[in-house]
C-alpha cells in the first residue's frame, strides 16, 4: 500500500479532488437524511405507534427509502471514497477535472430525476409515481422519468469507474514494473465488477422498461425483468460492501494503532469477489416458478462460495485490529480488545459494523440455503437481514469513516469527537433492536413490504417474547436509528463551516505487515480475472436466460410463468446453436 | 509510525490538543510488532467464538424449525 505521509494534506495536495469528493460526500448526506426520514415515518406507521401518511402512501416513501439509502447514499459515498482512494495511493491527480464533473453531474441529474418521479407519488394531481420499491422489476410500473433518472445514474457510475480506469493508465505509463497500490486495486477489482453486473439493469431499464413505461411496447416478460435485476440485484451488495471492505482493511488497522495483516489476502479477496458475485442473483428467486430448480441449486452452490471471502475478510480484518492492540500493550486472548481506542468514533463505529456483519453473515447464510429460505422467504427477516449487512455494515462504516475523511477534504477538524461516538453507539443499540425484532418477527412469518403487516381472523405467535414486544422494538430501533442520522449531520455539517486546521486528522496509513511483495504478480492481471469473471456468468446465466425466454413467451411476452424444467433452456440454446451452425455450414458450403 | 506514548493519559481522556483529533491511535503505540513478533492468537479465540456461536443457531434451529414440526419440508 502506499502510503501518504503527514505533512501535506488531502485538500492542499489534491483540491479538485477534494472538491468532487466533497460533492459526492454532499449528495450522499442529503440523500441519507431524507431515506432516514422515510424510515423512522414506516417504523412508526407499520407498528402502529404513529400514522401520519395514509397506508396507501406506505410505499412511496418505502421506496424512496430504499432508492435514496440504498442506492444514492451508498453509491455516492463510495465514489467519493473510491476518488479520495484512487488519488491517495496512486499519488496523482485524476486525469480530468471536467470529466470527473460530468460523472458527478450525471449521477445527480439522475438522481433528481428519480427522487422527483418517486415523490410525485404523494402528490395525485400530479399524476407521477415510482412506487415500485428499490427492487423496481415488472410487472410494477413506475414513470418513466424514474428509469430514464435511473439509467443515467447508473451511466454515471460507468464514468466514473472510466476517470478511475484512466488515472491508473496514466500512473501504469510512469511504473510499469509496480504492483497496483492496494487501495488502487479494491478500486479497479469492484468496478470491474461494477461494469459486468450492471449490464443487466441497464438492458432490462433500456430496452424493456423504459420503452413499457413510455407505452412503446405493450407487455414485457416480467420474469426476465426481475431475473435482470437480481442478476445486478446481488453484485449491489458487494458494490455497497466493496467501500467499507476499503476502509476496514487500509484504514481500520490504522485507527487502531496497528497495520494491515496482509496485502496479498487483501487482493485475493477482491477477486474472489469479481469472480463470485454476479452469477449468484437466482437465488433470490428460490420461490419463482419459472426458473428451474437445477439452476437454483448451481445459484445457491455458488452463493455458499462467497462465504470464503466473507471469512477471508473477517480474519484479516480482526488480526490487523487485534495488532493495533498489541502494539498498544493489549495483552492476553480476549484483555487486548480493551486497549482498542474505544474512544475514537471513526475506530467504533467501524468496529461496531463489523461486529453487526458476522450476525448479517449467519442470516445470510440461512437467506442463501434453498430449503431454508423457504421458512423465511417475503417475511420480515430479510429487511433484518439486510438492516443488518447494508443498513449497519455499510452505512455505519461509512458514517463512522466520515469522521476521518471528512476533515482531510474539508481541512477543518471534526465538530465534536463524543457527539461522533455517542452517534454510532446510538446507531448499534437501535440496529440491534430493529434487526432483533426484524429477524424474529420473519420466523414468525409476518411479512414485508406491507403497510398492514396482519391479517384478518390470524394471529401471528412468536416462540420467545411477544408480537407486541416485537413492534415495540422496531419503533424504538427506527427512533434511535433516525436520531443518530440527525446527530450524524449535525456533526458533519458543523465540520465543514469550521474553521481550517494545520492537522485536522492524523491521516497517515502504515504499510502491511506483509506487502505485495510476496503475492505473484498474476493477481494484478486485471484482463485476465474479467475474462474469467465473464465466463462464469456466460455458465451461470445463459441456459435460466433462455429457459426464461421461452417459457415467458419470448423477450416481450406478458404471460405468466410456467413451472419451467432444465431442458428448457437446454433446448432453445441447442435450437438456436444449431440454426447458427447450419447457416454457417451453408455459407460455407 | 510516530510514537508519543507520553501525549495520552492512563485513562485515555483527551489530555493534549493531538487527541482531539480523528485517527491517533499511533500516538499511544507502546511497543512495535514486526511481522514475526505478531501472532494472531486473540483473533482465532474471536473466530472459535463465533462458530461455536453459529453451530449453537444451527443446532437451536433444528429442533425448533424441523423436529418440533414434523418433516413438513419432505412431506
Amino acid at each position: 500500500m502506499a502510503t501518504a505521509s503527514g505533512g501535506s494534506e488531502f485538500v492542499d495536495k489534491f483540491p479538485d479532488e477534494a472538491a468532487i469528493i466533497k460533492a459526492s460526500f454532499l449528495i450522499a448526506f442529503v440523500s441519507l437524511g431524507i431515506g432516514a426520514f422515510f424510515g423512522l415515518i414506516q417504523a412508526l406507521h407499520r407498528t402502529n405507534v404513529l400514522r401520519v401518511i395514509d397506508s396507501a402512501d406506505y410505499y412511496t416513501l418505502l421506496t424512496g427509502h430504499g432508492v435514496l439509502l440504498a442506492i444514492v447514499f451508498t453509491i455516492f459515498f463510495l465514489c467519493g471514497v473510491f476518488h479520495w482512494a484512487v488519488a491517495r495511493s496512486l499519488d496523482r491527480p485524476a486525469e480530468s477535472a471536467l470529466f470527473s464533473w460530468a460523472w458527478v453531474g450525471l449521477m445527480t441529474t439522475g438522481t433528481v430525476l428519480a427522487t422527483v418521479a418517486i415523490l410525485g407519488g404523494l402528490v395525485p394531481n400530479l399524476g407521477m409515481s415510482a412506487d415500485v420499491l428499490f427492487t423496481f422489476y415488472a410487472p410494477l410500473q413506475a414513470h418513466p422519468i424514474f428509469y430514464i433518472g435511473l439509467a443515467m445514474f447508473i451511466v454515471g457510475t460507468w464514468l466514473s469507474g472510466a476517470d478511475w480506469f484512466l488515472s491508473y493508465r496514466a500512473w501504469r505509463q510512469d511504473h510499469p514494473d509496480e504492483r497496483i497500490p492496494l487501495q488502487t486495486f479494491m478500486v479497479l477489482t469492484t468496478m470491474i465488477m461494477w461494469y459486468i453486473s450492471t449490464l443487466g439493469v441497464a438492458v432490462s431499464v433500456v430496452f424493456f422498461l423504459i420503452p413499457w413505461s413510455l407505452g412503446l411496447i405493450e407487455s414485457v416478460n416480467p420474469l426476465l425483468t426481475r431475473t435482470l435485476f437480481w442478476y445486478f440485484g446481488h453484485p449491489i451488495v458487494y458494490f455497497w460492501l466493496m467501500p467499507a471492505y476499503l476502509l476496514w482493511y487500509t484504514v481500520l488497522p490504522k485507527l487502531a494503532g496497528g497495520r494491515l495483516f496482509s496485502d496479498p489476502l487483501a487482493r485475493v479477496v477482491f477477486l474472489l469477489f469479481l469472480l463470485l458475485s454476479t452469477p449468484v442473483g437466482i437465488h433470490h428467486q428460490y420461490l419463482d416458478p419459472g426458473i428451474a430448480e437445477g439452476f437454483k441449486f448451481i445459484a445457491m452452490t455458488n452463493t455458499m462460495f462467497l462465504l470464503l471471502p466473507s471469512l477471508l475478510t473477517a480474519f484479516t480484518v480482526v488480526a490487523s485490529v487485534e495488532h493495533g492492540a498489541r502494539q498498544r500493550g493489549g495483552e492476553g486472548y480476549l484483555r487486548w480488545l480493551g486497549a482498542l481506542p474505544w474512544r475514537d468514533p471513526a475506530f467504533t463505529g467501524m468496529a461496531l459494523a463489523g461486529a453487526m456483519f458476522a450476525a448479517g453473515g449467519f442470516s445470510g447464510m440461512i437467506n442463501a440455503g434453498m430449503n431454508i429460505n423457504y421458512l423465511i422467504h417475503n417475511t420480515l427477516w430479510v429487511p433484518g437481514h439486510f438492516h443488518l449487512t447494508v443498513g449497519t455494515a455499510v452505512a455505519l462504516t461509512m458514517m463512522a469513516g466520515s469522521y476521518w475523511l471528512v476533515p482531510q477534504v474539508t481541512g477543518t477538524k471534526l465538530y465534536s469527537r463524543p457527539i461522533g461516538l455517542l452517534q454510532v453507539i446510538m446507531w448499534f443499540v437501535g440496529m440491534v433492536f430493529m434487526s432483533n425484532a426484524m429477524h424474529r418477527a420473519g420466523l414468525a412469518g409476518i411479512p414485508r413490504r406491507t403497510a398492514e403487516p396482519q391479517y384478518q381472523n390470524f394471529e401471528f405467535l412468536t416462540p420467545i417474547g411477544s408480537i407486541f414486544e416485537l413492534r415495540v422494538q422496531i419503533a424504538l430501533g427506527g427512533t434511535l436509528l433516525f436520531l443518530s442520522v440527525v446527530l450524524f449531520l449535525f456533526n458533519i455539517l458543523l465540520t465543514s463551516l469550521g474553521e481550517e486546521s494545520d492537522r485536522p486528522v492524523d491521516s497517515y496509513l502504515p504499510e502491511p505487515l506483509s506487502g505485495p511483495e510476496g503475492s505473484p504478480r498474476i493477481l494484478d492481471n486485471l484482463a485476465m480475472w474479467t475474462g474469467i469473471a465473464a465466463v462464469l456468468v456466460v455458465l451461470a446465466y445463459t441456459l435460466p436466460l433462455a429457459g426464461i425466454i421461452q417459457n415467458g413467451g419470448g423477450l416481450f411476452g406478458g404471460g405468466l410463468p410456467v413451472p419451467a424444467t432444465v431442458s428448457a433452456g437446454f433446448d432453445l440454446v441447442m435450437t438456436t446453436v444449431t440454426s447458427a451452425f447450419n447457416t454457417l455450414w451453408g455459407v460455407v458450403a | 509510525m510516530p510514537a508519543n506514548a507520553d501525549s495520552q493519559g492512563d485513562s485515555g481522556q483527551a489530555d493534549s490538543p493531538v487527541d482531539s483529533i480523528v485517527g491517533t491511535a499511533d500516538d499511544g503505540i507502546v511497543r512495535e510488532l514486526g511481522h514475526d513478533d505478531f501472532d494472531p492468537v486473540g483473533t482465532l479465540v474471536l473466530v472459535l467464538i463465533y462458530m461455536a456461536i453459529l453451530i449453537g443457531m444451527w443446532v437451536f434451529m433444528y429442533f425448533v424449525e424441523f423436529l418440533g414440526r414434523g418433516l413438513t419440508v419432505v412431506g
